[in-house]
């Protein structure tokens, strides 16, 4: 139970300063310190534990279908890292405490350092490796929030952008790796993994698993080559760098290379990629640290060749070389922090982090130049300090090694990185407390504030203490540490100042000897300042970012280059491929067909149809001309169904044909007459290819439909349209009853219609004329006038019989109401828009609305019988002249359809021709 | 008896109805019916969430005939779901137009009405062709909300759009009407047993229809070579509209969730798994050029619309895989990508207010207000969507990975995936660098007052991403929900029989 | 008879996509009217054809398909005709809206020459 509360205390902490009204850096810094020490109370609490070498768990589901379970689980070595994340990030924030300047959110700041250290003590202490991740990942995210803090800055935004790119990209792999693990193993529970060695070394996915885990790991802890984001990281304000780029973030990639090592380690592929890469990434780090100028990019550079050093012991893969390699992780980590801190306060007193500027500081801050010194000679491996110690380990396990040509190669290049570690201490000793005197833009330095110095000397007195009386101080703690890795007991060793005359001591001195001398040569009359150290691996990124950006800009230009024209053809085109697949993948014999004999009259419909269309294709430019002659193939279709009996269809087909040709009039009146031509280019040749093929694959759909034999359901209808929906118009009842619902979508649709051409037109009309638009003269006929008055009210005579009748024979609210509307868009036509309006002026939104409402409420109505939705029931009365008409329920849905379609008919036409009317009154 | 499903419907349609009525009255009184309105639909989906939740598929007689003759409705997990999706996004997105947004057109609340009621219509149909009138419906309304505004720029997006979606309409009634010449039949399940019947000599024609199908699908949910719309759509509507639209494209994953399992499903004959081939490597495809336009986008909304296409082909991905746990992976995946896309929009539209004068653009520099609260929400969110921990992005995406798993081609579309992942995170990092680190901090408190996000907007936003959570502490009840749901999409046979053998109440006599 | 209407609705449908195809937004309409005849004739259509047999019940007539056309495809027909109108309504009145807004009645909303 202790476990949760380890992980909660630091995203409590930056909970609270989320949610805290006001808050200054004491309350910030206090906040986040308490976490932290309450936590390492919480971890001294259980060093008894730890010391027995117990492993507490603790475990909760959270998504249990993909194995991804909120296990904690900490054992020795999850406890000492614990113990590192929570003990520096106390220092850290005491530190960061005084570095802030008044004008840093210290909300924002402390809150996300919080963030970090949960999520770093989350990954030290996860007992599934999805849990892992989802917290591996959570550190990239705070670290890009860190190192982007002062955004203002350019440099700063790039770093937090590289750091996120490359680590989230492991991360990525990692997260693959793991899967692939969990695949292998059936669970991502740590305890099952690490028991499934050789499960995993056997399966033939274990080196794509190997190098997916080694990926994540080696962009964590900046391996060459993907090392190159940690010195743009250096951007950060210095308490992050010590703090996530030395002391723990990038340690996360050596600490899942320790917590795997279980698993994973123990093979040829392990050895060779992790040793390799940990030897070139010690070598090149240490050589690069010598050339910098900037205090913290020396420092970074010095972590790469440590974090490779590390490394290169995991992947010895012997038992010595894993507790060299945690010995190192806790030694890097005290020094590294300590000079972190170091180079902070002379940034933060002198205002400059240049070697070129920084000279000779001894005699402005002794102390803080005493400090520095001390930490430097453990990065230098100077007996007496802690950095020694692990060297001497480091250096005796590389002289240990078997596989040629390793056993030679190793120790020669540990030798080399030794050497140029030496360099790059002795220079960084030496260029900034000595050789010459300092230039800096912050006036004359000194001391700074007591408190700011205060956890350096904490590390510092570690790094002598270990270094002095290792086996008083740090055994019990490497002890434990070591033997989490391992999963078991130790080997023989024995931490001593002395090991006798032995020739890891040996290198050690031609290390120290060489390096010192190295620096001297190098720096041979300040030669070192002069060189130039341009970022290439920025250039390098930011190359390739942009060149990746730019391809996608000429991708995405050509995909989607906002022609409409392009994305029909690609639409139609795919359409053809899909609809045409089966038929040539199996070409399928049409059944024989029960062929009519084709109808003279038909023949007659036909040619007019095909004349019309071609005509319109003809004269499509014509515009005026174009909509006549679509209404002639409208008729054409309309007579279609007149001869192939659905006089329903006829009728409406002919109605909207009506309303549809004058609203096509109307608008011809805003648009150009006549049509551009258009440039006879190759593409209108693609697009009469593309359409004859359209239209051959309909014809030859529908006629192998029609040769073959129908099976419907819609005798049903025919049989029970009488006795049970009680009318004799099939198509009529189908619509008000078996399947009102469409309908009742249908007129929705309608309205909405209407709706939407209102909302656009309405008091747009001056902005929807063109200037250069040329509205026809507007001329009222009286004769039309005349005969449309005349005709009024026949109209509605004939639209009321209609929609009676329309249950029992063609018909219905629908036909009737168009009827109706035709009748009145004549009169507006006639009569002109103020004539009109007077006389049959009405509120069409109300027709629309209670239509609706009309509909639903019959719908609804049924409910009071206790039947569903849209149930008829069919009392007949009988009306003179007109007979027995059903007064079935299904009339008033009708009569809701009725309302709907005259009210947005003529709310459509209104306003288009309102439209007009105000153009010619202007 | 239950009315349940049918007025999931009814009501919304019935409110757009009355505020058809009320176009006249002050807009207050507008607002105070839109909202009740939407607050029953919630209500109204989560019961019928409960009665589906225990696998019941319930079955809505309308007009009380027989399944084959009239339309039913029916119920199970996957429509309840989508039917609860709408209706929480249609409340969130109806607050956030409270702000003031929709001022700007007669007629905002009635079609966002119409919009809920032709969606909610579309998952809860069982009838192939009413679910084409209810396309139409949701499309309709959805010209109306898109035209909202007004402005040349969404002028000519509208008449692209609708002139794709009108396309889309016609090949969609071909579609249905050669299923029906040959099948003789509209109900979904009455069709799914007669494609399983049907004789090798129709195999052709019902394919080439099931395929012409999945264009028209295609189409809506932005699969390649269809999502050339979108985009620019999405990024021309205003934000309320936009983050509705975010369920539009789930509709065409619906429809092909729902079609191509229950139609032409593992046993469905001559018709047997005929669309996952198509989608695998389409879905893929899509994926990549969607990454690719996220890293050229130069406006937050264009690239919300791109990720809102990479999320349509992860989803297609991960259904063509057709397997109960890859299924359920994309319906969380579903749930999560609509939240976080649907937030991104309203923050995008928050940040052009803040920004008076470079709006969204990524290109161009300016302060912008209140960063610090906008710039966390745009955290939450963006860690979501690029599948970062701990947000449900990062659930959903292992799911997925997870459920393909790296036999065959797996390893391919782990590629893919992933990679399409780094291309986002890349994009969101110089998005939000952009937006939220450049230029110098806000104009004056005098300034900043103005462009405050006013309560509903931040209530709105805020729900979305406490959704968001939710859905990731409450991972496992909700993906045992999905995976039931993939389980009951898998095996259709109950759904059939449920359906064809759906009793209508004893008709009333007509009285003679 | 069924080669007949099938060819027609071949031949509206190619010419309907023909001038979608055409980047002028009236073309456009044209265009989609036309596809609209072809897909309604083809719903039709899908009832078989049966000339001379109203889907009226009469009185004498068995109530089959053989004495009655399919009432089925009519009644969606109908619906798909009201629909396929007000959807051709609307896209009339933006096309209207879009030239007025740029001054062209290219559906890209510029003349094919000019940029921007």
């Amino acid at each position: 139970m202790l476990l949760p509360i380890l992980l909660a205390l630091p995203f409590a902490a930056a909970l609270i300063l989320l949610v805290a009204p006001r808050v200054g850096r004491n309350f910030a810094a206090g906040v986040v310190a308490c976490a932290a020490l309450a936590g390492m109370g919480v971890l001294a609490w259980m060093a008894p534990a730890m010391i027995d070498g117990e492993v507490l768990r603790f475990n909760v589901e959270w998504l249990p279908l993909l194995g991804l379970a909120f296990s904690l689980r900490i054992d020795g070595f999850a406890w000492m890292f614990a113990a590192i994340v929570l003990g520096i990030g106390a220092l850290v924030v005491l530190y960061a405490r005084w570095y802030l300047a008044e004008d840093d959110p210290p909300r924002r700041f402390f809150g996300l350092l919080a963030l970090f250290m949960g999520a770093m003590l989350g990954i030290t202490i996860a007992g599934n490796l999805l849990l892992l991740v989802v917290f591996w990942e959570m550190t990239s995210v705070s670290s890009f929030l860190l190192i982007g803090f002062w955004n203002h800055r350019a440099d700063a935004r790039l770093g937090a952008r590289m750091a996120l790119t490359i680590t989230g990209a492991g991360g990525l792999c990692l997260l693959a790796g793991v899967l692939l693990i969990g695949n292998i193993v059936g669970s991502y529970e740590l305890d099952a993994v690490l028991a499934a060695g050789d499960v995993i070394r056997t399966d033939p996915l274990y080196l794509s698993a190997l190098i997916l885990v080694l990926l994540g790991a080696f962009t964590k802890s900046a391996q060459f080559p993907l090392h190159f984001w940690l010195p743009h990281a250096m951007a950060a304000p210095t308490p992050v760098s010590a703090y996530l780029h030395s002391a723990t973030m990038v340690k996360a990639g050596v600490f899942l290379l320790g917590r795997m090592h279980p698993a994973l380690a123990g093979s040829d592929e392990w050895f060779w990629i992790v040793t390799s890469v940990g030897l070139s990434t010690m070598v090149i780090g240490a050589a690069l640290a010598i050339v910098q100028q900037d205090l913290k990019g020396l420092l970074a550079y010095s972590t790469i060749s440590h974090l490779g050093l590390i490394t290169l012991l995991f992947g010895l893969d012997t038992q010595l070389a894993v507790v060299a390699a945690v010995f190192h992780i806790l030694n890097h980590a005290t020094f590294k922090a300590s000079l972190f801190m170091a180079a902070g306060i002379i940034d933060h007193e002198t205002g400059t982090r240049d070697f070129r500027k920084l000279n000779g500081l001894w005699r402005y801050m002794p102390i803080t130049g005493a400090l520095a010194v001390v930490a430097s000679l453990s990065m230098a491996g100077v007996p007496l300090l802690n950095g020694f110690l692990s060297k001497e380990m480091f250096l005796a396990e590389t002289l240990a090694i078997a596989h040629p040509p390793m056993d030679w190669l190793v120790p020669a290049f540990a030798l080399l990185g030794a050497m140029f570690a030496v360099a790059y201490s002795a220079r960084f000793v030496h260029d900034v407390f000595f050789n010459g005197e300092p230039e800096c833009p912050a006036g004359i330095p000194h001391e700074p504030p007591r408190f700011m110095r205060v956890p350096v000397e904490v590390l510092v007195i570690v790094c002598l203490a270990v270094g002095i009386a290792p086996q008083y101080t740090v055994a019990p703690l490497l002890e434990i540490g070591a033997r989490g890795v391992l999963q078991g007991p130790l080997p023989e060793y024995t931490l001593a100042l002395w090991h006798g005359l032995n020739l890891p001591l040996v290198f050690s001195v031609i290390a120290l000897v060489a390096g010192v001398a190295l620096y001297y040569v190098l720096q041979r009359g300040k030669a070192l300042h002069r060189r130039d150290d341009r970022p290439l691996a920025k250039l390098g990124f930011d190359a390739t970012l942009e060149r990746v950006i730019a391809l996608s800009r000429r991708i995405t230009a050509a995909m989607e280059n906002g022609s409409l024209q392009r994305y029909l053809l690609l639409f139609i085109l795919s359409v053809l491929v899909l609809g045409s697949a089966p038929f040539l993948a199996a070409p399928s014999a049409p059944a024989p067909a029960s062929s009519l004999a084709p109808h003279p009259l038909a023949i007659l419909v036909w040619v007019l149809a095909i004349a019309g269309v071609i005509a319109v294709l003809r004269w499509h430019r014509q515009r005026v001309v174009a909509v006549i002659l679509i209404g002639a193939v409208g008729l054409a279709v309309s007579l279609s169904f007149v001869l192939l009996s659905a006089p329903d269809l006829a009728l409406t087909q002919l109605l909207v044909e009506m309303i549809s040709v004058i609203l096509l009039l109307m608008a011809l009146r805003w648009l150009p007459q006549v049509g551009a031509p258009e440039p006879a280019t190759a593409i209108r040749w693609v697009h009469a290819a593309v359409a004859v093929a359209c239209g051959v694959g309909t014809t030859a759909l529908v006629y192998a439909v029609l040769s073959r034999p129908t099976q419907s359901v819609s005798e049903y209808y025919l049989r029970s349209a009488v006795p049970e929906a009680g009318g004799a118009n099939a198509v009529n009842v189908i619509i008000v009853d078996f399947r009102a619902f469409d309908t009742l979508g249908e007129i929705a649709v309608y309205a909405i219609a209407a709706l939407i051409i209102h909302a656009m037109l309405k008091g747009a009309s001056s902005a929807v004329l063109p200037a250069h638009a040329t509205p026809g003269p507007h001329r009222t006929s009286l004769l039309l006038q005349i005969s449309t008055q005349v005709l009024l009210p026949l109209a509605i005579a004939m639209s009321l019989y209609l929609f009676l009748r329309g249950h029992n024979a063609p018909g219905g609210g629908f036909i009737a109401a168009l009827v109706l509307a035709v009748a009145l868009i004549l009169q507006y036509m006639a009569a002109g828009v103020r004539w009109s309006e007077k006389r049959i002026a009405s509120d069409w939104h109300a027709w629309i609305g209670w239509g609706l409402l009309a509909a639903l409420a019959t719908g609804l109505g049924s409910f009071a019988f206790g039947y569903p939705f849209l149930t008829s029931s069919t009392p007949y009365v009988a009306i003179p002249a007109i007979g027995a008409v059903p007064l079935a329920s299904a009339m008033g849905f009708d009569a809701g359809v009725y309302m709907v379609v005259l009210g947005a008919s003529m709310l459509m036409v209104s306003m288009l021709a309102r439209l007009k009317s105000e153009r010619g009154a202007a | 008896m239950n009315h349940l499903p049918v007025l999931a419907v009814a009501l919304p349609l019935l409110v757009g109805a009355v505020l058809v009525l009320l176009h006249a009255v002050p807009i207050n009184a507008r607002r105070v019916v839109a909202l009740l309105g939407a607050l029953a639909q919630l209500a109204l989906s989560i019961a019928l969430l409960r009665t589906a939740a225990d696998g019941t598929v319930s079955v809505y007689l309308l007009g009380n005939w027989p399944a084959f003759a009239g339309i039913v409705l029916v119920v199970d997990r996957l429509a309840a779901l989508m039917v609860l999706l709408t209706a929480t996004l249609g409340l969130i997105g109806l607050l956030y137009a409270l702000a003031g947004q929709d001022r700007r057109t007669p007629h905002f609340h009635a079609l966002f009405a119409f919009q809920v009621a032709g969606l909610s219509g579309a998952f809860l149909t069982g009838d192939l062709f009413n679910l084409f009138v209810f396309f139409e419906v949701l499309l309709i309304s959805s010209y109306g909300l898109l035209l909202h505004g007004g402005g040349a720029n969404r002028v000519r997006r509208s008449l692209h759009y609708v002139t794709f979606n009108l396309l889309g309409s016609a090949l969609f009634l071909i579609a249905v009407a050669v299923l029906y010449g040959v099948l003789g039949t509209l109900n979904m399940a009455d069709l799914a047993r007669k494609i399983a019947q049907a004789p090798a000599a129709d195999a052709a024609v019902i394919q080439s229809a099931g395929l012409l199908l999945l264009g028209v699908f295609a189409l809506k949910a932005a699969l390649l070579p269809l999502y050339l719309w979108l985009p620019n759509t999405y990024a021309a509507a205003s934000a309320p509209v936009a983050m509705l639209f975010t369920v539009m494209t789930k509709v065409g994953v619906y429809a092909v969730l729902r079609v191509y399992t229950l139609l032409f499903g593992a046993d469905a004959g001559v018709g047997a798994n005929l669309a996952w081939p198509w989608l695998l490597p389409l879905g893929l495809a899509t994926i990549g050029l969607a990454t690719f336009g996220a890293l050229a986008a130069q406006s937050l909304r264009r690239l919300v619309g791109y990720l809102i296409v990479a999320s349509a082909g992860t989803l297609f991905v991960a259904i063509a895989t057709a397997s109960e746990a890859s299924i359920a992976a994309a319906l969380y995946y579903l749930l999560h990508s609509t939240l976080a896309t649907a937030a991104l929009f309203l923050l995008a539209d928050l940040v052009r207010r803040g920004r008076q004068q470079a709006g969204d653009s990524l290109r161009r520099v300016d302060a912008l207000a209140h960063r610090t609260a906008l710039g966390l929400a745009f955290v939450l969110a963006a860690v979501s969507v690029a599948a970062l921990p701990p947000m449900a992005g990062f659930l959903a995406k292992a799911m997925v990975l997870d459920a393909i798993g790296v036999q065959g081609h797996g390893a391919w579309i782990w590629t893919v995936i992933l990679g399409s992942s780094l291309g986002v995170i890349v994009a969101l990092a110089r998005a939000g660098s952009h937006l939220f680190w450049r230029g110098d901090s806000a104009p004056g408190p005098a300034g900043a007052a103005a462009l405050r996000p006013r309560l509903p907007e931040r209530a709105a936003l805020g729900l979305l991403l406490l959704l968001g959570v939710a859905l990731t502490v409450f991972a496992q009840p909700v993906s045992e929900f999905t995976r039931a749901t993939a389980a009951q999409l898998l095996a259709p046979q109950a759904l059939i029989a449920h359906v064809l053998g759906a009793q209508p109440r004893a008709q009333l006599e007509p009285t003679p | 008879m069924e080669l007949l209407l099938a060819s027609a609705i071949g031949v509206l449908m190619a010419a309907g996509v023909y001038l979608v195809l055409r980047a002028r937004s009236f073309d456009l309409i044209l265009g989609l009217t036309l596809i609209s005849y072809a897909v309604n004739l083809c719903i039709f259509a899908m009832g078989r054809l049966a000339p001379g047999k109203p889907p009226v019940i009469r009185d004498g007539a068995a109530l089959t398909l053989a004495q009655h056309a399919d009432p089925l495809p009519q009644a969606l027909v109908l619906t798909a005709i009201v629909i396929s109108f007000a959807m051709t309504a609307l896209l009339l009145v933006i096309a209207l809206r879009a030239r007025s807004g740029s001054g062209s009645d290219h559906v890209d909303g510029r003349e094919p020459g000019d940029q921007a």
